[in-house]
């Protein structure tokens, strides 16, 4: 049992953290008092254990040292989480939009509109059923889309996403959305093709934590926010890192845009640039080692191939652009000077580059581009050497692979795979995410290249995938979401909107705990119940705290009729007469069961000592400072140790890429410099720029996980900035002296627009955004004015490109993309849209569910 | 004798000692210590946030609030009856004896009283009595990731570490320290104009008009830096061999202040 906190009836592990998919993060100790959730804390993982039984890990370093935490340090998004579950916005009951009706007009035009009602769980079935039979026999398997992915409640036996999907094979198929190797798309599109790194295109990170603090002088924290972004699922073991680095002395240097929160506190210097321009930097770095010969010319011989293509590039290459620091501080805005002095000491100092993931260049036009050439960068300063590698301050158990365990791992006991009911590999028949709206509307096939998942091996990029599937498959007629936020994370919201509203989509059902985002443009709403309310298993991995898993015990009754994403998958089972096929016949206690005997934790603790115990840690793995860092063995003999690359070494020229698309103008088989092309016109230089100049930074959020929480009080007490209308704004920096061009004060509310539509935020004068640039989080909660036009909340992925990456990328593009501003006329905006500006807002919350629904 | 110490230079702003706070306090029951902390717009441990200097020579501050636990605290001689401090040195607003004591929310000097309106009490941070009677730490200092904040005693306070200080306090005493704030900052880069490139070493002077005067060299960026530095009048004087000197003169400091880059010419 886990020591029961003061003033607590009893005490729960939870994992708090929302990768999703079974993915556990954010161990915390839950209390409950009176059926109610009284206090949210920090696990200590040695509760049960010595640190001897572990194996606890320390680095030393001179006379310092640093200690593997005993306690996963809790974002405050963990702490704050229990108000989710009593948010006024909780779906309680099935609901139907009034003017949709499954036997007559459906109204798809008046999706986002139109307001719900309480049906029963016995209506609600009964329509399901009735729905999901009349699509399989009107128009065949594949006619229904299951929305099944995303970041959300991490479950195992309850899901959380994809529960349905499983359902629907059985029924005879289903279309899956598939993510995309999001948040880290330059890495994949770009940065594999010269290292040919699994599974998200990041370096390899073996031993990388002990490598940086015993060898690395200088950082460069590339567009990372260690204090931000790793909060979803990594606690905060990346600002206690960084207090670390910084007491060994080594040098942090932060280019970005935006003074974001990391840079605030542990920059040393903050270099800005425009958004989306680091590619220009990055070649004018490369230009200073070439002509001043400050680059490891014997490393480039021997475990690269392409360097000439490179030089050529830099040099002028196709449109002969010499990329000087002359030219690129006009494309970056950097001084040329310091563009200079930079690249001398990166290449005089061990100089390891930092990301959580990927700032915003990775997520931008072109991300494939700035991605390999960083790569490339490195390579000319010799990739593998002590403290010259990239570092990664999220995710070292992304998908168990060893090569991104930055941090000691633990010996291997294998995953909970056997309990997890929730999305399963993809089945056959998938759109990528990125291509939503495009597969909604289609009524002819359309191709694309890759991929099915957020992680595949290379080669998959030279796979040719189509929709429909085949020739005589449907098109789409009926969408099933269980992460309702397409508007509020992805490429171009609006354009989404619009797809949804479109006649050929006859029924929209969404399942979730919250009304909220994709929740507006749904025709059904299943009422779904957050984790506390259920029983599972979980389990945390690679987090620098020992490695567990543990009960999750139940710690309060269901709230109104909620049910969890797989009980609700179950009860449309049953009226569809499959519970049995689709269960196995398992319930919540034997899929745990099945868990924890799936994994590798029979070798360690019998199942009645587990369940007594209520977690399991394993030791961290003996020898774990012998495990070679990064690209070393790479670097030190490229021969015995060679890359998977088709030549086996750093691949500048990528021989795949030059023979798969000889006629990608986007891509090259070797990096070169691009800011517009056919896909994206984004560069403030271009036509469009002369529009809409300003660049938008719209970073993953401080104060919420993408999309998640933006109806937590206390958070939107630090967070929001209530207008003059009493509204609570989502903030918009905006540098004091393009403020002042527009007759802008702090505090105004403005209108953030382009040709894809608009929305607002409420003025922050402030010198931590470059002039040129602004910034707004992503995945404000939306609050529509005309819904696939307008928008009150911030929700700034509505105004996003639609176009992907590149021709043959299919990533999104959600960062760094043209906008204009103005200061909005509230009194206008009223008159225009009085329901909008007219819906009751609760006072911590923000827009009430009340107002969406006429008949309780 | 305990108390709280705030360490600025260990504080990565993440809020969530301000969050714990209400996760303890709103909707909980903490008799005798405190009934529950309204959901909204009480304080009781607050985070503030500054932005210090101009692009791109920028930094932020956060500076931990909450109740100071007085050695003398106003709050108690405006309410003997209704406050007390225990031996732990912990001020608690008795909640049953200060019903209705809405003066006492101005009585604290530093503002870190609230009024519960609903409950008709007035509230502050108790130091969370109840979980330190149980042989825990406050939540503030158990949920803060970098040992920014600490609860310690009194001897183990740093030395040099302070106490907010206002000329309202009086007498007041105290108790919570803060080390590491940081003062102000001058900052500036150094550059050759004719060859566009950074000068490294230059040497650079900031005099008071009062004081001694320091000194710095610029880095390997061509930056140099002043920290910590009080609000006043200042000189700067930028020279690096073989180039025209220059100066800045009557550099009025009440902000921390980016100087822009001084562009240096050779001498003729």
């Amino acid at each position: 049992m886990v020591k029961k906190g003061v003033g607590a009836d009893s005490s729960h592990l939870l994992g708090l953290g929302w990768c999703g998919n079974g993915l556990g993060s954010n161990t915390a100790v839950v209390d409950v008092k009176d059926g109610k959730i009284l206090r949210t804390r920090q696990f200590d993982f040695f509760e049960a254990y010595t640190p001897e039984e572990l194996n606890a890990w320390k680095v030393t370093v001179g006379d310092k040292v640093f200690e593997g935490p005993r306690t996963l340090a809790l974002p405050p998004l963990s702490i704050a989480y229990k108000k989710r579950v009593t948010s006024k916005n909780r779906i309680l009951y099935p609901m139907k939009r009034v003017d949709w009706d499954p036997n007559g007009e459906r109204h798809p035009e008046n999706r986002g509109k139109s307001k719900f009602e309480r049906i029963s769980w016995d209506e609600a079935l009964d329509i399901i059923a009735a729905e999901l039979h009349r699509q399989y026999d009107v128009y065949g398997p594949g006619s229904i889309l299951v929305q099944q992915d995303g970041h959300g409640e991490t479950k195992l036996v309850h899901g959380p996403h994809g529960c349905m999907s499983k359902l629907f094979e059985l029924m005879g198929g289903v279309t899956l959305q598939c993510r995309q190797p999001d948040s880290w798309e330059g890495w994949y599109w770009g940065a594999v093709h010269v290292w040919d790194a699994f599974p998200t295109g990041e370096g390899i990170q073996c031993n990388l934590f002990k490598d940086v603090s015993e060898n690395t002088e200088l950082m460069l924290c590339w567009g990372c926010d260690q204090e931000t972004t790793p909060w979803g699922w990594g606690g905060q073991v990346a600002s206690q890192m960084t207090y670390w680095f910084k007491d060994l002395g080594i040098q942090m240097i932060y280019i970005c845009p935006d003074l974001n929160y990391a840079a605030g506190i542990h920059a040393d210097r903050w270099i800005p640039v425009y958004p989306n321009t680091d590619l220009a930097l990055q070649f004018a770095i490369a230009y200073v080692w070439i002509t001043e010969g400050l680059y490891d010319k014997e490393y480039v011989e021997t475990h690269t191939v392409g360097f000439d293509w490179l030089e050529w590039e830099v040099m002028g290459g196709e449109n002969g652009v010499v990329k000087t620091p002359e030219w690129a501080e006009g494309v970056c805005g950097v001084p040329a000077r310091l563009i200079r002095a930079l690249a001398r000491k990166w290449h005089k100092q061990a100089t390891t580059v930092a990301h959580c993931n990927g700032g915003g260049y990775i997520r931008s036009a072109y991300s494939h581009e700035p991605a390999r050439m960083e790569v490339c960068l490195l390579a000319m300063q010799g990739l593998g050497k002590p403290g010259r590698n990239q570092f990664k301050f999220v995710e070292w158990g992304l998908y168990g692979a060893d090569s991104q365990k930055a941090v000691p791992p633990s010996v291997d006991f294998g995953t909970l795979q056997a309990g997890y009911n929730g999305a399963q590999s993809p089945f056959v028949r998938f759109i990528p995410k990125t291509l939503i709206p495009k597969g909604i509307r289609a009524k002819e096939p359309f191709t694309w290249m890759g991929i099915p998942r957020p992680s595949m091996p290379r080669e998959n990029q030279f796979n040719e995938y189509r929709f429909p599937m085949k020739d005589g498959d449907p098109y789409l007629h009926m969408i099933w979401t269980d992460c309702p936020c397409w508007t509020t994370c992805w490429n171009g919201g609006n354009d989404f909107i619009d797809a949804l509203r479109s006649p050929e989509m006859e029924t929209v059902v969404a399942q979730h705990p919250w009304f909220e985002n994709d929740c507006l443009f749904a025709d059904l709403l299943l009422p779904i119940n957050t984790k506390y309310e259920e029983r599972d298993i979980a389990s945390e991995f690679d987090d620098a705290v020992p490695n567990v898993i543990y009960l999750e015990t139940q710690c309060i009754e269901p709230l109104g009729e909620s049910k969890s994403d797989w009980e609700t998958a179950c009860a449309v089972a049953e009226r569809v007469g499959l519970l049995e096929e689709y269960t196995g016949g398992r319930d919540v206690e034997a899929c745990i069961k099945d868990a924890f005997e799936g994994s590798g934790a029979p070798n360690f603790i019998s199942y009645e000592k587990f369940k007594e115990q209520e977690y399991l840690a394993v030791p961290f793995m003996e020898g774990w400072e012998d495990i070679p860092a990064g690209y070393e063995p790479f670097c030190k003999d490229p021969q015995a140790n060679p890359l998977t690359t088709p030549s086996g070494l750093l691949e500048i020229y990528s021989t795949s890429l030059a023979e798969r698309f000889p006629d990608d103008v986007e891509r090259l088989p070797y990096p070169h410099f691009i800011d517009e092309g056919p896909s994206h016109k984004e560069s403030r230089l271009g036509e469009r720029g002369k529009d809409y100049p300003l660049l938008m930074v719209s970073n993953h959020p401080r104060w919420r996980v993408h999309a998640q929480m933006d109806d937590i009080t206390w958070l939107r007490e630090v967070a929001k900035i209530t207008g003059e209308d009493g509204y609570q704004y989502e903030p918009v920096w905006v540098h004091p002296s393009d403020a002042a061009r527009y007759g802008i004060q702090d505090g105004d509310v403005v209108k953030i627009y382009n040709e894809r539509g608009w929305t607002l935020g409420a003025a922050v004068l402030t010198e931590r955004i470059m002039p040129g640039a602004i910034s707004q989080d992503h995945g404000a909660r939306l609050d529509p004015c005309e819904p696939g036009v307008s928008d009150r909340a911030g929700a700034n992925n509505l105004i996003c490109p639609t176009n992907v990456t590149s021709k043959y990328a299919v990533g999104e593009v959600t960062n760094g993309f043209l906008v204009n501003i103005e200061k909005a006329d509230l009194d206008a905006l009223r008159r225009e849209f009085p329901e909008t500006f007219g819906r009751t807002l609760d006072e911590g919350e923000g827009v009430s569910l009340s107002n969406w629904v006429v008949k309780e | 004798m305990k108390t709280f110490v705030f360490d600025a230079a260990r504080c990565n702003g993440c809020f969530n000692c301000q969050i714990a706070c209400k996760d303890e306090h709103c909707g909980n029951d903490w008799m005798p210590y405190a009934l529950p902390q309204p959901d909204m717009g009480h304080f009781w441990c607050k985070v503030d946030q500054f932005t210090h200097g101009q692009i791109p020579k920028v930094k932020l501050e956060y500076k931990v609030r909450m109740c100071n636990h007085c050695e003398n605290p106003a709050c108690m001689q405006a309410a003997p009856d209704a406050v007390y401090r225990r031996d732990d040195g912990l001020v608690v607003i008795d909640p049953a004896k200060a019903k209705g004591r809405k003066d006492l929310v101005d009585a604290c000097p530093y503002g870190e009283i609230f009024w519960n309106a609903e409950a008709g009490v007035p509230q502050k941070c108790t130091g969370c009595a109840h979980l330190v009677d149980a042989g825990e730490l406050p939540r503030c200092v158990d949920a803060c990731p970098t040992g920014a904040l600490r609860y310690v005693e009194e001897g183990e306070v740093e030395p040099g570490a302070k106490a907010i200080g206002l000329p309202a306090d009086a007498g007041a005493a105290p108790r919570m320290r803060y080390v590491n704030v940081p003062g102000l900052f001058v900052s500036g880069d150094v550059w050759d104009k004719e060859a566009n490139e950074i000068v490294e070493g230059a040497r650079v002077t900031l005099t008071p008009q009062s004081g001694e005067a320091l000194s710095t060299s610029t880095d390997d960026l061509g930056d140099f830096w002043f920290r910590n530095l009080e609000a006043g009048v200042y000189d700067l004087h930028v020279e690096h061999d073989g180039y025209q000197p220059q100066d800045m003169r009557g550099i009025k400091l009440d902000k921390s202040l980016n100087l822009g880059d001084f562009p240096l010419l050779k001498r003729q």
